[in-house]
This record gives C-alpha cells, structure tokens and sequence, in this order.
C-alpha cells in the first residue's frame, strides 16, 4: 500500500506534463505540419536555395572566383540587346514545340499500338523503353556517327539512289541541324510518352468500348469519343513534363553540335553555361537561364488551370 | 564504508581524468602528423600523352618527396572539365594548391592566384629567356600570375601523297597558294577539312591567324575600341568564304573538334588545323596514313604569318594553406633537370616557351614537329593585340569571330556577318 501510495502521483504528474504535448500533436495542423517540415526543409534546400541564389547572381556582375556588385536588371538589359539572345530563344521554342508535339502524337500511336494483342509483346514493351534508357551522351554519339555524311547509313543509302555525294550535311546545315536534333530528341522521349500513356490505356474500362461498339461506333470514333477524353488528363501531365525536360535540355546540344552551325541549334541552357562556364560571367550566364523561366511559368499555370477545370 | 566510497571516487576521477586526456591524444595525433608531413595538390588535365602524366606520379612526385618530405598529390581532371574544376576550387578556396592553366584560366582566376613573378624571371634568366608568347599568356595587369609552361600549337597539318598528286612538295607559303592547291585536290575528290562549327580549339586556331594575317582584329590595343569592321576583315572574310566554298566538304560548318581527327583518319580530307595529336594518333592508329602526313606553319597573308597560342601555365592558389611550400615546389620544378625530363616523355607535344630549349634534343625525335618551335614566335591569344581579359572569355565562349567566318561561308554578305559581329563584340566590350 505504501508503494503504490508513494509512486503514483509520479505517474500521475509525468502525464499531466506530457499531456499538452500529446493533444498538441493530437491536433491535425501540427501533425501535419510536422510531417510536412522534412520534405519543406528538403525542397528549401534543395530547390529554393539554388533557385533564389541564381534570382540573386542574375541581378549581379560576378565574374567567376570574384565578389560581385550588384547591377539591377543590367544583364536582362543586355541580353535584350543580344541578337544571339534573340535567336536561341526563338531556336528553343521551336526546338521544344515541334519535339512536343512529334513526341505527343508519336507516343499515343506507340502507346495505342502497344496495347494491342500480339506476340511477345512484353519484350517488345521492355526494348522500347531502351533509347529513354541509355544514357543520353552515349546515344548522342552513336547519333553523331550516323549522322557524319562519312559513316551516316542514311547518307550512303541516298547516294546509293542517285543523291550526289555525300549527301546532306546534317549538322553542318542550320535547318537540318535543327532537324536532326528535334529528331534525336524525339527518339528519345518518344518511350517517356508511349509507356505513360499505355499506362493509362489500360485504365479505360472494357465495357465502354463495348457500348461504344454496340452503339455502332467505328475504331476511329471509339478512340476520338472513349479514349481520346479519357486519357486527355494523362497527355496533360506527359506534355507538362516534357515541355520542362525539352526546353531545359543540354545534353544533347552540347555533345551533338555545342549550339552550332552559327548558333543554329543553340538553346537556352547551352547559351547560359557557355556564358557562365566558358567565359566566366556567372551573373550574365544566370539571367540567360532565368530567361526560360517566365514562358515555363506562363505555360505550367495554364496547363494547371486548364487541368483542374476539366 | 567511506573509505570505499572515497576509493571509488577517486578512481572514477581517474578514469574520467586518463579518458579525457586519452582522447585528446588521439585527437591530436592526425593534426601532428599532418603538420609534419605536408601535401601539395597538384591539379592537371588528363595529358593526350599518358606518359606525361604518368612522369609526375612515378617520377616527379616521390622524387621531390625524398628530398623535402612533402608529398605531391597530383591530381587528374578528364579532358574539358578543368575550367569547371578550377572554379570550383577558387570558389569554395579549397581542393587543390597549384593548378594547371589552359589558355584562358591566368585571366578569368588571376585574383585568386599568387604573383609568382619572382619565380618566372629567375626561371627566365636561367634557361634563355621566356617567349613573348608565354608572358602573353600569363601577364594579368603587368603580375605574373602562372608560370608558363608549354604551348599546344595549332598548325596546318597536310597529306604529303595527295598535295604531291597536284604537283606540290612543300607546303604553300601563303593562304592563296593554299587556295590554288585546295581548288585542285577538291576537283580530285581529296577537299580540305578546316573546323567552322562549335568546338573549342580547332575553329579559333586558325581563323583567328587568318584574320591577323590580313590585318584584322577583334578589338584594338587599348583593349576597348571594338575595330572588327574594317576593310582588312572584309577581305579575310571574302577569302574564307571562298576558301570554304571551292576547297572544302560542306559538312565542316557543324565539325566540333574530334570531327576533323575523324576525316583524317578516315582519308577523306587532305588538309586540315589542329594539334600534333593528329600525328601522334595516325602513328599510333593508322600507321600508312602517318607516313603522308606532314605538318607546316600557318600560310601567311598580306600582313604577315600567325598562330594561335594555346599555352598551359601553372598558378598557386592564393588562399591555399601551404603557398610557400607550393612555391618551392614550382621553383623545383622549373629547374631544368625535372623540367627537362618532363618535356621529353611528351616529345614536343608540349612546345616550351622556353628559349633554352630551341634546340632541345627532343626535337630531333620527330622532325615534322618542328614547325610548332618555329611557330611560337608569332603566336598570340585570340583577341590580340588587346591584352587578356574577361571580355575576350566572353567573346571566344560566344564564338563570335568563328560564327562571323561560318555564317559568311554559308552564304551571308561579307557586310552583314561583320555588322553582328560588330554588335556583339560592343556588347561585350560594354564594360572594358
């Protein structure tokens, strides 16, 4: 009797302490919050402090391995006046537009022909991931192989129907530079887009396909009327992310061509880091790269918009 | 009971006493040794030439660490990554003591490095004299901030069997020969290959000395007055274009710089511009195609004969906390034994900016090297006659020289390529 007499106030005073703190963490908010404060914490890191930094280095004159003094909008200013500016932003939207939408388009043929029946058709799915899969400064010198009226199996087969030798230049040309890398591109995403949208063939119901024939639909109305407005919230998130990973794309310009013939396949991001990296202007490489910023906003706002209204 | 107590106390203190003193020798013991035994980290782009980097590790590096005890950690960057690897270095003030430089790296980091002026006149007075070239390379505001040590010339290099098809034995002297030879190995199938595209050397290498060789630069002396639209341009101009046309294969607008290592050893062009690697890989790789292959100076034009200097110097890191003992090691370095013996396992792919090794027995190795010595006298840094600078880094990133050659050849008026590039170059000289 006298043991528990003497201990169980102690008890008693460890829970009266510790109760705020459990109905505090009972309280959803600050559950919540607290979940959420990790991933915030990760994001602020590793998002928002590049980011910001690179708001800041833009408003500056920082010549790597300097300090830098601030400038205002001096380096938006000048870019304006850049008549090279001017031309790999117009050879970005091109570039990412016409990519898009052969990547669009390609892929839900891939994506509609995949979901057919056939044979080994689980192989056939695995070894179309394969060029989204190999790295990409690999592909792209296999591609700048082929692409060497040299060596370029295109280029013999022309000549070997009469084209006089050696045939196109596809990279030396500014038009079939741009070509040739909206091609490459699109060889390359085209299996991000085919998958994901297979993925989501597979979610439409039978049944509707079913009532659709019966009603006396044809293929082409099946796909316009039942998959067509069933997958357009899957197409909507793809093209999302592929505009971001194609008007942001480096790799492939910079090992294939560096941005040339004369700056012909020049993008943004390779135009920044020659101006940053290359020639050292942090500060003017950085507002190159902001550049792309308010078109990509612009565009993800009205593709969010136009998702959650549908 | 007390006595106990007491006992055990005491030899708790003990423990706790022999525990705290125990860690703080074991903490202290790496930082002693450090002290006693430094190390220098010695930065370097992967050499072409694997015996070179090969020499410093086996031979270079524990041979100076017999002498002085402290240890050279030489440390390799792949080819195109040292621009980056230096920043981050002079960024963040740690990872290496002493770096090697490629041509534009004494400018863009000079304020990071050390004035090492001291050590490059002594270097100089004892072994005959620096080239013209190497203070080029190194002068930041009239400091030393690198120790030069070698070019990486970019010169003609010609295929002997097919030039002798047309009639010529030795190598035109001036850009219109050249032209001449072009037109009639073109019409015999074996066109010319010279870089017009995106790479990183073999464009600037020779348009650059075909433009000083008619008498046209970028930017004047005082390096502010932008001076490219001048008749002297429009006339180097006008002979690239149809050098471009009636000489070469279409395909070199788009070349990078593996793309003319790739024709010449896949015998489709006849002549080219780059580095003695070319040499170096047909001898190597291709052994027939090494036979015809010569190399020769740059042609000269109405205003003389030039080069592009692409030199390699070393800097010590200001911020580094073993700068004396980096300097004593560069100034070991330097002395001409290792120095010597550095230079010789590359051969003469590093061309010494050096007078006292002009005639350096290397040089007999491979007589058709020899015009890369011959070569270093009329080498300059693109932008000449205007002093290094950052707005020169800015206009070679932004290939506006090779771009005004490239569009002209594909077809703009001479007038029109000269007009942007005019543009440009104001916009980056805004500032100078």
């Amino acid at each position: 009797m006298t043991f528990v007499s003497q201990h169980v106030p102690a008890v008693r005073r460890t829970a009266d302490r510790r109760a705020p703190l459990k109905t505090l963490l009972d309280r959803e908010a600050v559950f919540s919050w607290l979940l959420m404060a990790l991933p915030l914490l990760f994001l602020a890191s590793l998002v928002g402090y590049p980011f910001v930094y690179g708001l800041l280095l833009s408003l500056q004159d920082r010549p790597v391995a300097q300090t830098g003094t601030f400038v205002g909008f001096q380096n938006f200013v000048v870019n304006f006046h850049d008549p090279v500016f001017w031309q790999v932003a117009v050879n970005t939207f091109i570039y990412t537009g016409v990519a898009t939408l052969l990547k669009m388009v390609g892929g839900l043929c891939l994506a509609v022909a995949m979901n057919q029946h056939f044979r080994m058709k689980n192989l056939v799915r695995a070894l179309l991931l394969l060029p989204f899969i190999v790295p990409t400064v690999l592909s792209t010198v296999a591609w700048m192989w082929m692409l060497d009226p040299a060596f370029s199996v295109v280029n013999r087969l022309l000549v070997a129907f009469g084209w006089p030798k050696p045939g196109p230049s596809w990279l030396g040309d500014p038009t079939l530079a741009m070509i040739s890398i909206i091609i490459i591109n699109t060889w390359r995403g085209l299996p991000f887009y085919g998958i994901t949208l297979l993925a989501g063939l597979q979610t439409v119901p039978p049944e509707l396909y079913e009532a659709a024939t019966i009603d006396g639909a044809g293929g082409w109305q099946r796909f316009r009327f039942v998959t067509l407005p069933l997958l357009r919230p899957i197409i909507l998130i793809v093209t999302l992310f592929s505009i971001i990973f194609t008007f942001a794309d480096f790799q492939l310009v910079y090992v294939l061509t560096h941005g040339g013939p004369q700056n012909a396949t020049n993008l943004f991001a390779t135009y920044a880091f020659d101006i940053a990296m290359g020639a050292g202007q942090l500060g003017l490489g950085a507002s190159v790269a902001l550049a792309m910023l308010p078109a990509l906003a612009v565009l993800i706002v009205a593709l969010t918009i136009y998702m959650r209204r549908n | 009971m007390t006595k106990r107590a007491t006992s055990s106390a005491t030899s708790r203190r003990r423990f706790l006493k022999l525990a705290t003193a125990g860690t703080a020798v074991v903490l202290s013991k790496p930082q002693l040794a450090r002290a006693q035994s430094k190390t220098i980290t010695f930065l370097h782009e992967s050499s072409f030439i694997k015996p070179f980097d090969e020499y410093v590790q086996n031979v270079l590096a524990p041979a100076y660490q017999k002498q002085t005890g402290i240890k050279v950690n030489y440390e390799i960057t792949s080819v195109g990554s040292l621009p980056t690897r230096i920043s981050t270095v002079a960024e963040t003030g740690s990872g290496a003591d002493v770096t090697m430089n490629g041509l534009l790296q004494v400018i863009q980091f000079g304020e990071k490095y050390l004035d090492v002026g001291d050590i490059a006149e002594d270097v100089g007075k004892a072994q005959g004299g620096w080239y013209d070239a190497g203070k080029e390379a190194v002068l930041v505001n009239g400091k030393w901030k690198a120790i030069p040590f070698s070019n990486i010339g970019q010169l003609m290099n010609w295929r002997t069997d097919w030039f002798q098809e047309v009639g010529v034995k030795t190598f035109p002297e001036t850009w219109e020969e050249l032209y001449e030879v072009g037109k009639k190995l073109k019409a015999k199938d074996h066109p010319f290959g010279f870089e017009l595209g995106h790479g990183f050397g073999d464009n600037h290498g020779w348009l650059y000395p075909l433009l000083w060789s008619y008498g046209g630069a970028e930017v004047a002396a005082d390096g502010k007055t932008v001076v490219i639209d001048s008749d002297e341009t429009a006339r180097a101009v006008d002979f690239a274009r149809k050098f471009f046309k009636d000489t070469m294969l279409p395909d070199v607008l788009g070349w990078t710089d593996v793309s003319n290592n790739k024709a010449w050893m896949a015998e489709q062009i006849s002549c080219t511009n780059n580095a003695e690697s070319i040499l170096w890989f047909a001898k190597r790789e291709f052994p027939e195609i090494g036979k015809v292959t010569a190399q020769a100076m740059n042609p000269a034009g109405p205003k003389g004969r030039f080069h592009l200097l692409n030199s390699i110097s070393h800097s010590i890191f200001s911020f580094s906390p073993v700068r004396e003992e980096a300097r004593a090691f560069m100034r070991w370095l330097m002395e001409p034994q290792q120095l010597s013996g550095w230079y010789d396992v590359a051969e003469t792919y590093y061309q010494p900016l050096l007078h006292a090794y002009d005639n350096a027995p290397m040089w007999n190795i491979e007589p058709r090297n020899l015009p890369y010595r011959d070569a270093l006298g009329s080498a300059h840094l693109p932008g000449w006659p205007a002093p290094a600078s950052r707005h020169l880094a800015e206009s070679v990133a932004k290939y506006v020289v090779v771009d005004m050659f490239a569009k002209a050849c594909a077809g703009t008026p001479t007038k029109d390529v000269i007009k942007s590039a005019e543009a440009q170059l104001k916009g980056i000289y805004r500032s100078a």
